[in-house]
């Protein structure tokens, strides 16, 4: 009975030393946005299953460089000992997170990335411009043949990934002489300019337009309500991520299809490798990174295309690319 | 002879009181406890609050802090205010990255010329208010868009990030592992502001001329001429505070004071004004502004390190800065009676 007390307490307090081992990881965001959403279930779904301390979700209350400076750099000082960072600016934040690796906290950039040299792990991300221009060759193929304008509705000029998917779009557009870009609408990744802008673009250019890509969440629900609301279908929309708005419009119609990103997986296997990196593990010499035009350590996350045809699989869609891509993670980036 | 030295010590008493009851009225001394109780009751309920990397942290914020509370208060001088400082910040900061990236100019040259540009956005606030006669919130409100504006247009929104590694450097550089070096430009701007109100004669004008224009004007001070070098000063320290945080960040960035550079204001007017600048003109105190920066960022630094909650502690920040006033106020009567 004895013997049976202590192997008992012996694996509790195991368990609890192990527990108390696992990494405080932070998971923060450039600013407020629905993108995020996904992050704080991805920060706690790798907190419960790779025993991590913590993997908490802290948003900075604007989008702005210092607010998420003076917050990630708070949080060093509250214990938090490895980070997840979607940066603030591609190259305004690399200074900020420099330091907080010279801490000797590992720093795993997700969703965007920072631009080389940094001393941070890798990004891992869509790409961005691979994945606008993929979506802008949907857009085209979905509007037919014959002369057509589309406009491109465009996140923060601030957001790390806003220019390459406008050079996405251009590479795509350039490649078909019947398909011009009539305009290019940024800046509007927030409920008020969206509205606006959308709003006053549809009433005037709206019966000249054949296509709509749209590359910023809030841009792409707002186009989304302006197509439902025109109820023709004669617009073709090609959109970006997963609002629920986005997804009916999809099953409905309005919507020719969507460039997905999950922000769930980036955020579950950026706290994975935040931890082991924290735990003495270290990025690979030769590790397979692709190519982006911000840096040479990059991890491409996968951008499926969600349309008509598997709109209705779309967590599924997401789940089997975290899977693939976690079940090789390790092994393929990892010294450990 | 007794009775004469026990008058002499009885004055020297009431001398002493005097000058002790003036110290414990004065803002400055309000402002130094409230910090002092700020960092008691944070260092008590943070554990990392008095660590040497968040001193250090500290150091850093106070610094910025203190600069653009510094562009306000010497406006704040002429019963006026500047609306513009975070536009002219961020306009002066895109300068010096433009002119080291584009045009390829040494670094130390770029600052120079580019807080020359600051003076130069202050100047045309100066002379728009003198020449209008139209209170400078008018005027700094359309600047703020005007500078701003033209800022977005120039650049195309573009930031400046391939800036030499002496900014990133130095907003790194640190003394005794604690005491940031971004203190030394503010202690040296706030040394200089000193001796121009206190030592100089055209600080003492300023002061005049804001206090009460009219008379200022008919004793033969030219007290426009006064106000516009006000706004060129307030341009030019904008310009120091915008290139601080273009070390801070490594990059000239368009969104770094938030749009038209509001984000700034809030920051502006609180270290002065906590510090005993009277708004209708002709008082400021470059301690007190100094003493103001430094309240507000120990409580939000640490509202930040106790977790009261990132979307909270604007209204925190606020609430804890009226209760100041209010205990000042209480701490005042106290002394009085």
């Amino acid at each position: 009975m004895f013997k049976y007390v202590t192997t008992a307490a012996l694996s509790a307090v195991l368990a609890t030393a192990a527990m108390a081992d696992g990494s405080k990881v932070g998971l923060v965001p450039g600013g407020p946005h629905p993108f995020f959403a996904d992050w704080e279930p991805g920060g706690l779904a790798a907190q419960k299953d790779f025993g991590l301390e913590a993997g908490d979700f802290k948003v900075p209350q604007k989008w702005e460089l210092n607010l998420q400076n003076d917050l990630l750099l708070s949080m060093v000082v509250q214990g938090y000992d490895a980070f997840v960072v979607h940066p603030g600016d591609p190259v305004g934040s690399a200074p900020t997170l420099n330091e907080i690796v010279g801490t000797g906290s590992p720093v795993v950039i997700a969703s965007a990335c920072l631009k080389d040299p940094s001393d941070v792990a890798f990004c891992i991300a869509t790409e961005a411009r691979d994945s606008a221009y993929r979506g802008t060759k949907k857009l085209i193929e979905s509007m037919g043949d014959g002369p057509k304008k589309i406009v491109h509705f465009a996140g923060w000029l601030v957001e790390p990934n806003t220019q390459l998917r406008i050079e996405g779009v251009e590479r795509a557009v350039a490649e078909h002489d019947s398909v011009e870009i009539f305009q290019v609408i940024a800046d509007i990744d927030a409920p008020e300019p969206a509205e606006e802008k959308i709003s006053a673009y549809m009433a005037a250019y709206g019966s000249e337009t054949d296509g709509i890509i749209t590359t910023g969440w809030v841009p792409t629900v707002v186009a989304a309500n302006a197509l439902r609301k025109d109820g023709s279908k004669r617009i073709k929309m090609v959109g970006i991520d997963h609002d629920p708005v986005v997804v009916q419009a999809i099953k409905d119609g309005y919507v020719v299809g969507s460039m997905l990103q999950n922000p769930y997986g980036q955020s579950y296997i950026a706290a994975f490798a935040a931890d082991r990196l924290r735990s003495g593990c270290s990025v690979k010499d030769d590790a397979p990174f692709t190519a982006h035009p911000l840096t040479a350590r990059f991890i491409d996350s996968g951008a499926p295309y969600l349309h008509a045809g598997n709109v209705e699989d779309r967590a599924a869609v997401d789940e089997a690319m975290t899977k693939e891509l976690l079940s090789t993670f390790e092994e393929t980036y990892l010294d450990c | 002879m007794f009775a004469t030295s026990e008058k002499y010590r009885e004055f020297g008493r009431e001398g002493a009181t005097d000058w002790l009851k003036r110290i414990a009225l004065s803002n400055e001394f309000g402002l130094f406890a409230l910090i002092v109780v700020a960092v008691l009751v944070f260092s008590s309920l943070a554990s990392g609050f008095l660590s040497n990397f968040n001193l250090y942290l500290l150091g850093r914020i106070i610094a910025v802090n203190t600069m653009i509370g510094f562009s306000m208060m010497v406006v704040l001088v002429t019963g006026g205010l500047n609306l513009a400082v975070g536009a002219i910040g961020v306009c002066v900061a895109m300068t010096c990255g433009w002119l080291i990236e584009d045009i390829g100019l040494p670094w130390y040259i770029a600052i120079a010329l580019a807080i020359v540009v600051g003076a130069g956005l202050g100047a045309i606030n100066g002379l728009l208010v003198v020449w209008s006669g139209l209170h400078s919130f008018i005027i700094t409100l359309a600047t703020m868009s005007i500078f701003f504006g033209g800022m977005i247009f120039l650049t195309r929104a573009e930031s400046f990030r391939e800036m030499p590694g002496v900014f990133t450097d130095f907003s790194r550089l640190k003394f005794f592992g604690s005491v940031s070096a971004m203190l030394i430009p503010t202690c040296i701007v706030a040394v200089l502001l000193g001796i121009l109100y206190r030592l100089t004669r055209t600080g003492k004008e300023m002061l005049a001329a804001g206090a009460q224009p009219a008379a200022a004007e008919q004793s033969g001070l030219r007290v426009k001429k006064l106000f516009v070098l006000c706004h060129v000063l307030s341009g030019a320290v904008a310009g120091c505070a915008g290139l601080m945080l273009l070390a801070r960040n490594g990059a000239a960035i368009p969104a770094m004071a938030g749009n038209l550079g509001q984000d700034w204001l809030l920051i502006a007017f609180l270290g002065p004004v906590l510090g005993g600048a009277v708004l209708l003109g002709g008082y400021v105190s470059v301690l007190g502004a100094f003493l103001g920066a430094t309240l507000v960022s120990v409580l939000s630094n640490g509202l930040l390190l106790i977790q009261v909650g990132e979307f909270w502690v604007q209204a925190c920040l606020g609430l804890m800065l009226l209760l100041a006033v209010v205990l000042d106020k209480v701490r005042r009567l106290f002394v009085e009676n």
